[in-house]
């Protein structure tokens, strides 16, 4: 094994959760199951590592076979560091139709004219995903298997992800996206976070969402003359604000997202009385929300009167256009109107 | 115990004074049990705005760099019996021996680093900006490497002091006591309860923690960025945790320009009267609450502001404080020696 690898190798290994190294072990495939048998995993951790490391050089493992086992360990972990998502645009016909095959042969031939040192690698998962692993050099040096970069595009679907992307090889892996998938652009989704599933089910709606209510709307037109029953009014009270904190937000589980930020370029709304309502200039400010699940704070702090309703369409655009940062301008100087507008 | 053997002013007369810096009423935080008069002296509804004056002038350079440097940790400290600027080599000896004694107990054998202590106090002189204000003490501690003849390691920081305190308060003092009532400290936590608990002994004096509520966090934030056509505050930066399961962290950044705008059209300087009102602070917090409302529909009223930063400071709910320009060192601890002096219990 060279020098590389085996420095690849040693840091995966240490980064593997011990929970979870036999089942990643053994999905990676490159060590036999007597091999696997052979390990005591009651032992403390570096013991195992060297164990691991001497039998991967006793079968002469390659570099291929490492990043390989890199690979296993992002797909097992798709927590790990900050991932952006981003929408192809303006799909071609043939776009519907591009298989697996065609795209990978695609997307590896497109980005070796563009870049003379690259290593992919490329692996389609159960539910449709395919992750791609990039190692990008440049003309004169070799790939750069240490700082790897991946994505993670569903086929058939305008969405990529990507983690750990140089600013130096964006258009190279762009193009190389846009063109393999028949796309003529591609764009940032403005949404990025830890969790790659919760990206997922935030663009692709695979949570519970929560539709406005027909029967709600219609029991509330029908309702009789308020009863003078405060109890019964603060429970009615209470299920309005859930129901809509629900709508914008989802029920049950939501996806995980950490923060979002929006960059205030409006004009000032504050109390009256000395105010800088007469100003031309706008009042900037940038304003960020975390939380461990953003998504759950925002929905609690709605259902439970910490925010007026109806739920502000700054919020409800995360969940209903995907997106975790925003930046909200006036429209123009002179109009009356005072709707912030979203723009990017 | 071996430090019994050091001789420390409050363990030599043995009966227990009455004593003016502990609480003699039961409940010490029943503020309006005391004359009316002082209390309203205390929790005044203007201050002077924020003047940037060069610290180092008065006081030594070096030791303005060692307060702007760290994040400090907030305590008060009722006023010290028999504390004497003039004694501190001897004290910085007693601390030492107390420090180490301490660390000892419960160790059959010397052992490790940590044995190894140095500790020294030094008076920061020009820190006062009144006569009645007591000289500002500076303690160090630092570790001794266990081999060789390494450079020593500061390990713990800290200060006593007290800034523009209230004069009326101060000169009803008996003679015998030095109050220095706002306690920073820098470093791990096991050595600033030594020291906390030394001071207690040797002067007979009482540490509590002290927070900040959000009406101080309102003053800095409203003080701060009056400063800004001389000294650019580079942002103001506002943090409200909002409780919901899980919290929600909000953090608004303001443009400084901006800010300071709002700020003028509500307060106005006319060069007669250089004073904040308590109102102006009120009004320009809740426009910036408003404007933020206005957008998010979110009641930050039912959250807690746990931060407010500048480039010129940065004070956090829980007592912590960092100072990012010594210009404008004295109207922070003029505000701070103020919220110390409100905890002591009178």
């Amino acid at each position: 094994m060279d020098e590389q690898a085996l420095a690849i190798l040693q840091r995966i290994l240490r980064k593997l959760p011990s929970k979870k190294t036999q089942r990643t072990l053994r999905t990676w495939g490159c060590l036999s199951a007597e091999q696997l048998e052979d390990l005591d995993f009651t032992q403390p951790k570096w013991l195992i590592l060297e164990n691991l490391v001497s039998k991967c050089e006793e079968n002469r493992l390659r570099l291929k076979d490492v990043t390989k086992l890199e690979m296993v360990y992002h797909m097992e972990n798709p927590n790990q560091g900050t991932w952006h998502a981003l929408k192809l645009a303006e799909a071609e016909d043939e776009a519907a139709s591009v298989d697996f095959t065609q795209f990978k042969e695609m997307f590896v031939s497109h980005l070796e004219d563009a870049v003379q040192h690259v290593s992919v690698r490329m692996k389609k998962q159960d539910d449709g995903a395919v992750w791609i692993r990039t190692a990008f050099g440049d003309n004169l040096t070799r790939p750069n298997h240490l700082k790897p970069t991946y994505a993670v595009h569903y086929l058939q679907t305008p969405y990529v992800f990507i983690l750990n992307l140089s600013a130096k090889h964006k258009p190279f892996l762009y193009q190389a996206l846009v063109l393999s998938t028949r796309h003529s652009a591609i764009n940032e989704a403005h949404l990025s976070g830890r969790s790659l599933t919760a990206l997922r089910d935030l663009l692709m709606k695979q949570y519970q969402q929560v539709f406005p209510n027909q029967d709600r709307t219609l029991k509330e037109r029908n309702a009789p003359p308020s009863h003078p029953n405060i109890d019964k009014e603060h429970v009615n009270i209470a299920e309005r604000s859930h129901q809509m904190a629900c709508e914008a937000f989802g029920d049950g589980a939501l996806p995980k997202l950490e923060s979002a930020v929006y960059k205030l370029k409006t004009r000032y709304r504050g109390s009256s009385e000395h105010t800088l309502a007469d100003r031309d200039e706008l009042f900037r400010g940038v304003v960020k929300f975390s939380s461990t699940n953003l998504l759950e704070s925002l929905r609690h702090c709605v259902s439970n009167s910490m925010a007026e309703g109806p739920v502000t369409p700054l919020f409800s655009s995360i969940t209903q256009q995907g997106r975790n940062y925003f930046v909200i301008t006036e429209k123009v100087p002179e109009a009356t109107s005072q709707t912030p507008a979203c723009t990017t | 115990m071996y430090y019994s053997a050091v001789a420390t002013p409050a363990n030599m007369p043995m009966t227990r004074r009455k004593s003016y810096g502990r609480s003699c009423v039961e409940n010490p935080s029943v503020f309006w049990q005391t004359p009316g008069h002082l209390t309203s002296n205390r929790i005044p509804t203007s201050r002077r705005v924020a003047r940037s004056h060069n610290i180092t002038n008065k006081v030594d350079p070096e030791q303005v760099a060692l307060l702007v440097k760290h994040e400090w940790k907030l305590a008060y400290v009722t006023p010290l019996y028999r504390f004497q600027h003039a004694q501190l080599k001897r004290y910085s000896k007693h601390l030492t021996a107390f420090i180490v004694a301490e660390k000892q107990q419960g160790l059959a054998v010397e052992v490790g680093l940590e044995t190894g202590f140095k500790v020294t106090l030094s008076t920061v002189h020009g820190m006062a900006e009144t006569e009645d204000d007591a000289e500002t003490v500076f303690i160090q501690i630092h570790s001794k490497p266990a081999f060789g003849t390494g450079a020593l390691k500061t390990v713990w920081h800290g200060w006593l002091t007290c800034v523009n305190g209230d004069c009326e308060y101060l000169r009803s003092l008996p003679p015998d006591f030095v109050s220095l009532p706002l306690f920073c400290s820098s470093g791990s936590e096991s050595l600033s309860a030594l020291v906390r608990s030394w001071f207690e002994r040797s002067f007979d004096c009482n540490f509590g923690p002290l927070f900040l509520n959000s009406t101080t966090l309102n003053w800095l934030a409203a003080l701060w960025t009056g400063c800004h056509p001389s000294s650019n505050i580079r942002f103001l930066k506002l943090n409200w945790t909002m409780p919901t399961q899980p919290s929600l962290d909000i953090m608004y950044t303001v443009n400084p320009q901006d800010a300071w705008e709002l700020w003028n059209s509500i307060h106005s300087e006319d060069g007669t009267d250089d004073r904040i009102h308590i109102d102006e602070v009120r009004q320009f917090m809740n426009g910036l609450q408003m404007h933020f409302f206005r957008h998010f529909k979110i009641y930050l009223s039912a959250g807690t502001l746990m931060k407010v930063s500048t480039s010129l400071g940065s004070a956090h709910h829980e007592g912590k404080i960092k100072i990012g320009s010594s210009d404008y060192i004295s109207t922070l601890l003029t505000l701070l020696t103020e919220c110390a002096l409100q905890r002591i219990p009178v």
